[in-house]
């Protein structure tokens, strides 16, 4: 999905989180939201995804205004920092609960739900673990299974805040090579937010360098790392 | 002191201090307990089993234990809905209220009966307008069951507020991004989670209510067999000095207590493994 | 702006859904709780101030609250030494049979309080082999003072230990260690490191167990015989004035019990505001 922001800021009270923005995100491509903590990259997911309203600013999905869809509509796939994973679900109740939570009309049947859990159980390779409970998995099972259940109602593009944060390092670069995978699997246009320039030039077809609330840069890895546009994405990168 | 069973610790006052604990706890409530189980076994089993199931006992603790169910279900959708609203919202006198809560633990129960009774009996300001309707609150089981729900009030909200407290926004926000409606996570999400501790506030109050006699004699009418607590039935027997039957009562009171304590030990295990927290 | 339309928080209800909510919730409280709580002290005036402060100084209700003051003067520092005391052995030491002992510290709570008052009476009153022997020895227990002050200790017996010791585990030991190792007695490291640690904690305990104490009744009860003047408490007096038709006395020494629970109330509310860290542990329990 094409995603267009035109002129997008959110301001707290007196505080600018986010300066007006603009950005064009082709479809189907991986992008980064690279900057330190308070860049405003965090935000300005959180808008895409309609968790957020923009103080002024409209967001276009496919070319048609997204400011009267609600977080429900708008079936953005969200994978949150702390996964945000349902406690007393077991993994495959928390996949399903997006096909559950659809009204009588729209529901899938029972079978077709279970043969969707299923295959997202593979797509992420943990096939066996669909009757534990989040608190029996470890970050990145959890990682994975959160991933999951973003993808199970079918989303319109792929938001993910700081996707690898809470992982250790090594974990971190296998499952940077499986959100590559996926995301070439399904197509799905999506964007992460991260503040390791390593993992964003590594992983991302387009970077958005991020700094107090404005974008300093937009580009593929190799022009940012060659040609960076100001001094802060110069520091920020090296 | 049993301090071979304690690992060798740097720190001083073990024996003062198990002394004191193990003393005091033996004296004031292990010996008395220990007392009321001793008058049951010399009394015998079957004499026990013969008081408490004569018509008027029978039917006083299962007056009790009813009346205490229903008030307590009533505290678990009242208390779960104060508790989110006192967590979630913000509206004037807000404090006030959180404040307020507490009241049934730090009023007096007699203090409750009395003014319970004012209010609800007939010529009462809220008694006198039920009465215009037809119906009696003071000295029915209706009655009780207020002088109940106000006993139990605060036991759910209590122990749900923390667990509200303490719920990441980030999972609310993944249900509705996931095309959930607010109600439908309320309800899938939200109360699920707060279930342990709604049902472990649940047992507190039931537990409570069961052995309640101060807030209620006055209120209730006290009519064998229709308004007759299990408790003032003990304060009853004691006055015609028939001991045997007030422990016999009483040890089935006892009982209905512990199975209640091992309830909610079995709802915070069964909790804990589950989803890792109470 | 036309797109600034109705966006709502996706974690947040609806407004007329909380406007819903909130009048429930405060209609229902407003009869359960403050409507009693308004009728003590409208009752205590019904007849003018002047008849609620002489119905005070009459003899009755003068020796309930003399009475009362005792009791709690007796059993609410008992109950604060036994506190501290199982706080410490639970805390920082590890043994075994800890779970079962805090559960016999909780038992008091589940224990109704007339069962409670019936204990104390099967075990020391004047038929009892104990209670005997002590009546024998002029040392009655059961219908005289003592059995009152162990009813009391009885029915709030959990209050202190049970807001210590959540405090006192996350606290850990650490700081104890520490004054040891730098050479301080062991009851040197009780008064200047874990006290001061405890105390906003020890005060909300030593709080609710006296209010559980001076309004005590059912337990009371049963073991005071009911004697004027000499173990009729407060709650006691007021059923006795009650039940005989007087209201406004009755309503009186109700009212002076209820400004006790709201000065209660108040006393923990700020507790709970000015001290919310050093309480935290315990409001999670």
């Amino acid at each position: 999905m094409h995603i267009q922001i035109e002129e997008i800021a959110k301001a707290y009270g007196t505080t600018a989180a986010l300066h007006p923005v603009s950005l064009a995100i082709p479809s189907g491509a991986l992008v980064a939201l690279l900057g330190p903590s308070g860049s405003g990259k965090t935000t300005l997911l959180r808008i895409l995804g309609g968790l957020e309203f923009p103080s002024s600013g409209r967001v276009l999905l496919e070319g048609a205004d997204a400011a009267g869809l609600t977080v429900q509509e708008r079936r953005a796939g969200f994978v949150f920092q702390s996964y945000a994973l349902f406690r007393h679900m077991t993994v495959f109740e928390n996949i399903a609960y997006g096909l559950r939570a659809r009204s009588r009309l729209s529901r899938p049947p029972a079978g077709e739900i279970t043969r969707r859990v299923t295959n997202l159980l593979e797509l992420i390779q943990l096939p066996e673990i669909g009757g534990r409970y989040p608190s029996q998995l470890s970050g990145g099972q959890r990682q994975r299974v959160a991933l999951a259940r973003a993808l199970a109602i079918e989303p319109r593009m792929l938001l993910l805040d700081e996707p690898f944060g809470a992982l250790d390092a090594r974990v971190r670069r296998e499952l940077r090579a499986g959100l590559r995978e996926i995301h070439d699997a399904t197509g799905l246009t999506s964007i992460f937010v991260t503040h390791d320039q390593e993992e964003a030039m590594e992983l991302a077809d387009l970077v958005v360098v991020m700094s107090m609330g404005r974008i300093e840069q937009i580009g593929r890895p190799i022009d940012i790392r060659s040609n960076p546009a100001t001094e802060f994405v110069r520091e920020f990168v090296s | 002191m049993p301090s071979m069973l304690i690992r060798r610790s740097a720190m001083p006052g073990f024996n003062l201090a198990m002394g004191i604990t193990v003393t005091m706890l033996s004296v004031i409530v292990i010996l008395p307990i220990m007392a009321l189980l001793m008058r049951g076994l010399v009394w015998g089993p079957a004499e026990i089993w013969a008081t408490v199931s004569s018509e008027r006992v029978r039917g006083a603790l299962f007056l009790s234990f009813r009346l205490s169910v229903l008030a307590a279900l009533f505290n678990l959708v009242f208390g779960v809905m104060l508790a989110w609203i006192l967590v979630r919202y913000r509206f004037p006198g807000k404090r006030l209220i959180d404040a307020a809560v507490d009241l049934p633990f730090a009023l007096p129960t007699a203090v409750a009966g009395i003014a319970l009774t004012t209010l609800y009996a007939p010529n009462g300001l809220f008694g006198g307008i039920a009465a215009d309707m037809g119906l009696r609150i003071a000295y029915t089981q209706a009655g009780i069951f207020v002088a109940l729900v106000f006993v139990g009030l605060p036991f759910v909200t209590r122990t749900v507020q923390p667990v509200i407290a303490e719920i990441e926004h980030e999972v609310e926000e993944a249900s509705a991004s996931l095309g959930a409606s607010r109600l439908t996570t309320l309800r899938r999400v939200i109360l699920p989670m707060l279930m342990p501790a709604a049902l472990t506030g649940f047992a507190l109050a039931l537990a409570r209510s069961v052995g309640e006699y101060g807030s209620v004699i006055f209120i209730a009418g006290n009519i064998p067999n229709r308004t007759e607590i299990a408790p003032l039935l003990i304060v009853i027997r004691l006055e015609e000095f028939n001991y045997n039957a007030a422990a016999a009562i009483g040890i089935a009171m006892l009982l209905i207590s512990f199975l209640m304590l091992f309830a909610i030990n079995l709802i915070q295990i069964w909790s804990r493994r589950r989803i890792g927290y109470v | 702006m036309s797109d600034l339309i109705a966006f709502r928080n996706p974690t947040e209800e609806s407004p007329w859904a909380r406007r819903l909510l909130i009048g429930t919730v405060v209609s229902i409280l407003s009869l359960l709780l403050f409507a009693p709580l308004f009728v003590v002290f409208s009752e205590a005036l019904s007849r003018g101030w002047m008849t609620a402060v002489e119905s005070l100084g009459q003899r009755d209700a003068w020796q309930a609250i003399r009475l009362t003051l005792t009791v709690a003067a007796i059993s609410v520092p008992m109950n604060a030494v036994f506190g501290l005391a199982a706080a410490w052995a639970i805390t920082k030491f590890d043994f075994r049979g800890k779970a079962f002992l805090i559960t016999l510290i909780d038992l008091p709570f589940s224990v109704s309080p007339v069962v409670a008052g019936l204990c104390l009476v099967l075990l020391l009153g004047a038929n009892s082999t104990l209670g005997g022997m002590l009546v024998g020895a002029g040392v009655p227990i059961i219908f005289a003072l003592p059995g009152v002050v162990l009813a009391t200790v009885f029915v709030s017996f959990p209050f202190v230990a049970r807001e210590l010791i959540p405090v006192m585990i996350e606290q850990g030991r650490a700081e104890e260690e520490a004054a040891l190792t730098l050479g301080a007695s062991g009851w040197r490291v009780f008064r200047t490191v874990t006290l001061p640690n405890i105390r906003w904690a020890l005060l909300y305990g030593v709080l609710l167990c006296n209010a559980r104490a001076m309004g005590e009744f059912g337990a009371v009860a049963v073991v005071s015989g009911r004697i004027r003047g000499e173990t009729a408490t407060m709650p006691i007096t007021i059923e006795m004035m009650y039940n005989e038709y007087l209201s406004v006395a009755a309503f009186t020494l109700a009212a002076v019990l209820a400004l006790l629970a709201l000065m209660t109330l108040a006393l923990k509310s700020i507790l709970e505001w000015y001290h919310a860290d050093a309480l935290a542990a315990t409001r999670r329990h």
